[in-house]
């Protein structure tokens, strides 16, 4: 918030959920695929199976377009969209784990440069030293997602860092074991999601045969996806589990999603059972679809989850997803929300509506848009009162978070709005705030109102 | 200095001394830059020379543009790769100010990931399409090489604004000021020249190579002509560019350069004479096959030079920002197991590399193994 402000019409969230979530299918697969074609290549050399051997090589040769272009840009276009629109939350998370990148950094030289080498040396040196390079990429592929689960899985569920402060405190997370076990599986599926396309174009006698192979792949892959999740569950924080799990979910869109994501899996355990080891005569160019588009819906579904499960923080009980850090909250209801804010300060003019503008600029803007992507104006109440009444309910709600001792996490499930900031910020601001508001609406604001009467 | 528009320092201490970060950054760069000269330069070399070769395939200039491209591929991805620890890095140190250059242009510099992708995927076209087919490809050659182009313009943006709080303020009313910056396009030729001048270098150091142990001598010796031309006359225009780029700095940067004694003072000088060295030594080469050493000195004195520049480089966008950064200190808490942790899995990882290479290069395919 203290940084010039983006105004994006999809929002800066929606923005960040495609990038990330393209990104993600891809270098997952570029993970799992890594493991699939080094073991095909492998029992291919060991068999003299010419067609497996073929599956190996285009596969490697979509690893090549799929991940090392558009994976790796996008990997960039996550550190890209994240530092325009949550530049505060990037920053501190750099802070801390610089280190942890730069360790993923070299995994992804390796597992880059052997990605090239292994597509450039298809019958150029032995076999023995191909099949090689092909474990050495899957291995760095792996190791860079070791560290990277540590730093994703930090900003849901910090753990015992919030109090100490410590690297591996918070990277060896509470969510961190079960995360990885839900990823590994996670890069099976789309490891086989991917590599059915280039299975379809064998023979029509090595088709079935290497679709069945394929589907054992696919069956291992969602259940340890499936066990991962689950233990992910059982590993968070019960007050987060509340939001969307037992009987009565205070989040229940979270809970749909929760529900979607477990048809998802189940889905694509189907797919491989039936489609791929009963009938793998099947398996062509649809049911390769089929298959993706179970296994992206679980993937989405989990990602969706997971960030939904994270909000309003960008980490969790540190940091809310405007920005503005728990610790900072009792400051800037003193100082008032401006003083941190230079740019929406800056742009504002001196008069009320303005002032309430550069407030919304400053703590609503990463998340909401006037009309577009969580559009403002179609959440707010017609009557001004309420305006003012929700906003008093999330300044107040700041008291739950500034009472906390550290490390102790917010009951998110006993908030009026889990999924909001609180509103940090003088009297002042909040007035502003409300008539602008109330202006945005169309309803008239409530301070007018108030005089009027 | 007017309204300051500079966040606030984040009281999240950085997890190193200062010093360190400053030479990770800059080390970091110079392999970034190499590999990202490669491809600037090598697509835009590629497409003028398929241009000018009328659609010949065995055409010298034409298949300069094949060996480039072919090596392109790869160095692209390398190109990506060993960006993101500058990247990383610059973060760390500046990101109060490099945030918020970006977001000041933010669909500008979003945009440059989608330049990179239709760029890299136009060389694959060109790689997978064009050359088998026997067909020209200079159109997929001149997109490319426009994309990076445009990409190194987002770039020299990016740096000329996170350098210049104090403009930030018009660059927030009019994003497309930036361009009437003094030093923008002096420095923007700067970094295509050098990218020109290395790509051409490596092309004749190949040709000369090959011409040596008698492979395609003619071929090559016309190829080593053709790339030793567009050294020469870029290292000659860069020259002339690169004291305009000195005097068109803000004055007090220019002051900071020239009151900063050995530190700023020895890597310009010796960059200079660098600079000057190596055009001597290309003017007095013809045919650059018939000298080896030449082309292996010179190369290696191209190289050195980038390394010396990006030192500069770096200082300058020290002396931009002084204003400041004096007013306020990092703090640091060092996590010295983590960089040592770092430090030893970098070595590793290149020993790795050095071994997938080795093994490749000693254990080619005989027999029923190759194809």
């Amino acid at each position: 918030m203290d940084y010039p402000l983006w105004d994006i019409a999809i929002g800066g969230s929606m923005l960040m959920a495609l990038v990330a979530v393209t990104h993600v299918i891809v270098s997952h697969f570029a993970i799992g695929g890594g493991l699939v074609i080094a073991v095909t290549e492998t029992l291919a050399v060991r068999r003299g199976d010419h067609e497996m051997r073929e599956l190996a090589r285009r596969s490697s040769f979509m690893l090549i377009l799929v991940s090392t272009v558009f994976g790796a840009i996008s990997g960039v276009g996550i550190w890209v969209v994240a530092g325009l629109i949550s530049p505060s939350a990037i920053t501190a998370l750099i802070r801390n784990y610089v280190w942890g990148w730069a360790i993923e950094w070299v995994f992804f030289i390796v597992e880059i440069v052997a990605a090239l080498v292994y597509f450039a040396t298809w019958d150029k040196v032995s076999k023995r030293v191909h099949v090689m390079i092909g474990w050495i990429y899957f291995i760095a592929a792996y190791l860079s997602l070791v560290i990277i689960n540590g730093i994703v899985t930090f900003m849901l569920t910090p753990g015992k860092w919030l109090e100490t402060g410590a690297f591996w405190d918070g990277f060896f997370n509470p969510t961190y074991w079960p995360s990885l076990v839900l990823r590994t599986g996670i890069t099976l599926i789309m490891a086989t999601a991917f590599m059915l396309l280039p299975a379809t174009r064998a023979t029509v006698e090595a088709r079935p045969r290497l679709a069945r192979y394929l589907g054992l792949w696919l069956v291992a892959g969602a259940l340890i996806s499936y066990g991962g999740y689950r233990w992910w569950e059982a590993a968070l924080p019960e007050t987060v589990q509340a939001l969307f799990m037992g009987t009565s979910p205070a989040l229940t869109a979270l809970a749909g999603t929760r529900s979607f994501l477990m048809w998802a899996v189940a889905a694509t355990l189907a797919l491989a059972v039936v489609f791929l080891l009963l009938l793998p005569k099947t398996a062509r160019v649809p049911v390769a679809i089929l298959v993706m588009l179970a296994g992206f819906s679980f993937f989405g579904g989990y990602e969706r989850l997971r960030e939904g499960t994270r909000k309003p923080f960008l980490i969790h009980d540190f940091m809310f997803s405007n920005g503005i850090r728990v610790d900072e909250i009792s400051k800037l209801n003193e100082k008032g929300v401006l003083s941190k804010a230079r740019w929406a300060a800056h742009q504002a003019g001196d008069d009320t509506i303005d002032q309430g503008r550069a407030v919304f600029r400053a703590q609503c803007a990463s998340c909401h848009t006037l009309e577009g992507y969580q559009g403002i104006n179609a959440l707010l109440p017609d009557d001004p009162d309420m305006i003012m009444g929700v906003l008093f309910a999330l300044w107040e709600q700041g008291e739950a978070y500034t009472s906390l001792e550290p490390g102790q996490p917010v009951d998110k499930a006993a908030l009026d709005y889990p999924y909001m900031p609180p509103f940090v910020g003088t009297e002042d601001e909040l007035a502003a705030l409300a008539e602008y508001l109330g202006e945005v609406s169309g309803s008239g604001t409530a301070v007018a109102m108030r005089e009027e009467q | 200095m007017g309204e300051n528009l500079v966040a606030a320092v984040d009281p999240t201490p950085i997890p190193g001394p200062a010093w360190l970060f400053h030479v990770l950054l800059v080390f970091t760069f110079i392999l970034h830059a190499i590999f990202m000269n490669l491809t600037l330069g090598g697509t835009l070399i590629a497409a003028f020379a398929q241009m000018v070769s009328g659609g010949r395939s065995e055409d010298p200039r034409a298949v300069l543009a094949r060996r480039l491209m072919g090596i392109n591929t790869y160095g692209i991805s390398l190109a990506i790769t060993t960006g993101i620890a500058p990247l990383l890095f610059v973060q760390v140190l500046y990101q109060q100010y490099f945030y918020s250059a970006t977001i000041l242009i933010a669909w500008v510099w979003l945009f440059f990931l989608v330049l990179l992708m239709v760029g890299y995927y136009a060389v694959y076209v060109y790689k997978y399409k064009s050359v088998p087919a026997g067909r020209g490809g200079a159109g997929w050659l001149g997109f490319a090489a426009l994309m990076f182009l445009l990409i190194a313009m987002v770039h020299v943006a990016v740096n000329l604004i996170h350098s210049q709080p104090d403009k930030w303020a018009a660059i927030a009313a009019n994003p497309w000021s930036i361009l009437g910056d003094a030093a923008y396009f002096p420095r923007l030729v700067h970094f295509v020249l050098a990218a020109l001048g290395f790509t051409a270098l490596v092309a004749v150091w190949w040709a000369v190579r090959q011409a040596s142990v008698g492979k395609d001598v003619e071929l090559n010796t016309a190829i080593a002509r053709h790339a030793w031309r567009w050294a020469l006359w870029t290292t000659v225009i860069q020259v002339a560019d690169g004291f305009l780029l000195l005097f068109v700095l803000p004055k007090n940067v220019l002051l900071g350069v020239m009151q900063g004694g050995l530190a700023t003072l020895g890597p310009l000088t010796v960059s200079i004479l660098l600079a000057i060295g190596l055009l001597m030594m290309m003017a007095k080469v013809s045919n650059p096959v018939e000298k080896a050493g030449a082309v292996n000195g010179t190369l290696g004195a191209m190289i050195l030079t980038i390394a010396v520049m990006s030192i500069t480089r770096h200082q300058v966008r020290e002396l931009y920002l002084e204003p400041f950064s004096s007013q306020y200190t990092i703090a640091t808490a060092p996590q010295w197991g983590n960089f040592i942790l770092f430090a030893l899995l970098l070595v590793a990882g290149l020993a790795t590399v050095g071994y997938m290479v080795r093994q490749v290069l000693g254990n080619r395919a005989t027999g029923d193994e190759a194809a």
